[in-house]
């Protein structure tokens, strides 16, 4: 993303980092991330830009697939993070603060009027795994009680009972097979998404949403993109 | 010399189990030279593996060895770091020796912080596999608890089955397995005395002879 928000993020790690092997108590270097670490990353499920700004910098999220998500970036945890997404004029405020090793998705849609709607969906992964493919399900469809994920023409289920602003996950291995996503309570009605050959080691997202008026269900999949935790 | 390695030019890097005379930049190269290989080592004291790819300064002293020359032991508190890509391009292997785990497991902290880790192994192991070398990780060894580098056992077997998982297409060598938590004494709970490091790079060396031998490195 290289934007001026991730920029600031990472000096404030920085900060951290040396203060802590200072006052390390006879360490001669730390061992992991001083005081932890933890990932944010910004999501962009309307039909318009999107603009995020914090007192530090902006970063814009445009409308094209490959660019709708960003990577992950590391943050200080415990550190009140603020700022504001924006839809043309219509703006709605962030405030957030993350915890340890917490991944933390901002989702922005829009709303037929008034700001954009802002969805946090935080999780705290452990299914890091070099030998499989790991695969999520994002619900920020919020007519959709149950979302689930599809694999193959038969439909196989792979993520399953995903409430509306929540996460599924699973491990799978790494191979090419067509997905979709789906409803469970409105059976057998799926949307199909373009993710491509998995690999292994490689983590993958995927999006059920609401699309702009008339346009219904929407998908999006995508490859999970982790910022160095570099200055 | 008993040659099982002969026709292997071997890139060995490390933490500060690398940095000093007697280390595994003594034991390990030499265990790997007296097999037949080409040894190229270069350690980085402090390092994380991200640090192998997005060049860093070190602050606590790094060395490098080749062939059998002695080691060359830098302690300048500001050296600048190698990269994976140069040392590649200046020392051409054919397989690739990471050992790396204690500067990452997060001793001391209450959280085990799996994405980071992941994220800093996958980083090297991606630039390894992209010159599509075979290479091998090397995990950490048991220690000793309740030094102020905060190893404990329960950690170090988090940490050592985490890269087990961690780091493919990578091969792992276990080091938890060549003794029992505690059983090799340390200076200051993390680094090994003279004669575990003499056992250590014995057991990762033989290790590495028998992965070959299997053709689970290829030749």
């Amino acid at each position: 993303m290289g934007s001026v928000l991730r920029l600031v993020l990472a000096l404030g790690i920085c900060g951290i980092a040396a203060e802590s092997a200072g006052a390390a108590d006879g360490r001669l270097y730390p061992s992991g991330p001083p005081n932890g670490v933890a990932y944010l990353r910004f999501a962009n499920l309307s039909p318009a830009a999107v603009k995020v700004s914090s007192a530090a910098g902006a970063l814009d999220l445009p409308t094209s697939d490959a660019q709708r998500v960003g990577e992950f970036d590391p943050v200080t945890p415990g550190t009140e993070l603020t700022g504001t997404v924006a839809i043309g004029d219509r703006t709605a405020p962030i405030k957030l603060t993350l915890k340890q090793n917490e991944f933390v998705t901002v989702a922005v849609t829009a709303a037929a009027e008034g700001p954009p709607t802002v969805t946090l969906l935080r999780e705290e992964p452990s299914d890091f795994n070099a030998q499989k493919s790991a695969l999520a399900l994002y619900n920020v469809d919020k007519n959709c009680a149950e979302a689930e994920l599809l694999a193959g023409d038969r439909h196989t289920v792979v993520v399953s009972g995903v409430k509306p602003d929540a996460t599924g996950r699973r491990l799978v291995n790494p191979v090419n097979v067509a997905l979709s996503v789906g409803c469970g309570a409105e059976g057998g009605k799926a949307t199909g998404v373009e993710l491509g050959a998995m690999a292994a080691g490689d983590r993958y997202s995927v999006f059920i949403y609401a699309g702009p008026g008339s346009a219904g269900r929407q998908a999006l999949a995508l490859t999970d993109k982790m910022a160095p935790f570099r200055p | 010399m008993n040659g099982l390695l002969a026709g292997l030019v071997i890139l060995v890097i490390g933490d500060s189990h690398m940095v000093t005379n007697d280390y595994l930049i003594t034991t390990l190269h030499n265990d790997l030279v007296q097999q037949g290989a080409t040894v190229n080592s270069y350690g980085m004291c402090g390092t994380n593996a991200g640090d192998w790819v997005y060049k860093t300064t070190v602050s606590c002293g790094e060395a490098e060895r080749h062939g059998t020359k002695a080691p060359v032991i830098n302690r300048q508190p500001r050296s600048p770091g190698w990269t994976m890509e140069d040392l590649i391009a200046a020392n051409r292997p054919n397989l690739v020796v990471v050992e790396m785990g204690d500067t990452m497991a997060g001793y001391g902290q209450q959280t085990f912080a799996k994405g980071w880790v992941y994220e800093q192994v996958r980083t090297l192991t991606q630039r390894i596999a992209a010159h599509n070398l075979p290479c091998i990780w090397v995990g950490p060894p048991w220690g000793n608890e309740g030094s102020s580098y905060h190893k404990t056992f329960t950690r170090v077997k988090e940490m050592s089955d985490f890269l087990a998982q961690s780091v493919a297409p990578c091969k792992y060598i276990d080091s938890t397995q060549f003794s029992k938590p505690g059983e090799w004494p340390t200076i200051d709970g993390q680094h090994l005395t003279a004669s575990g490091y003499r056992i250590w790079g014995k057991d990762i060396s033989d290790s590495i002879g028998h992965m070959v031998s299997s053709g689970e490195i290829k030749k």
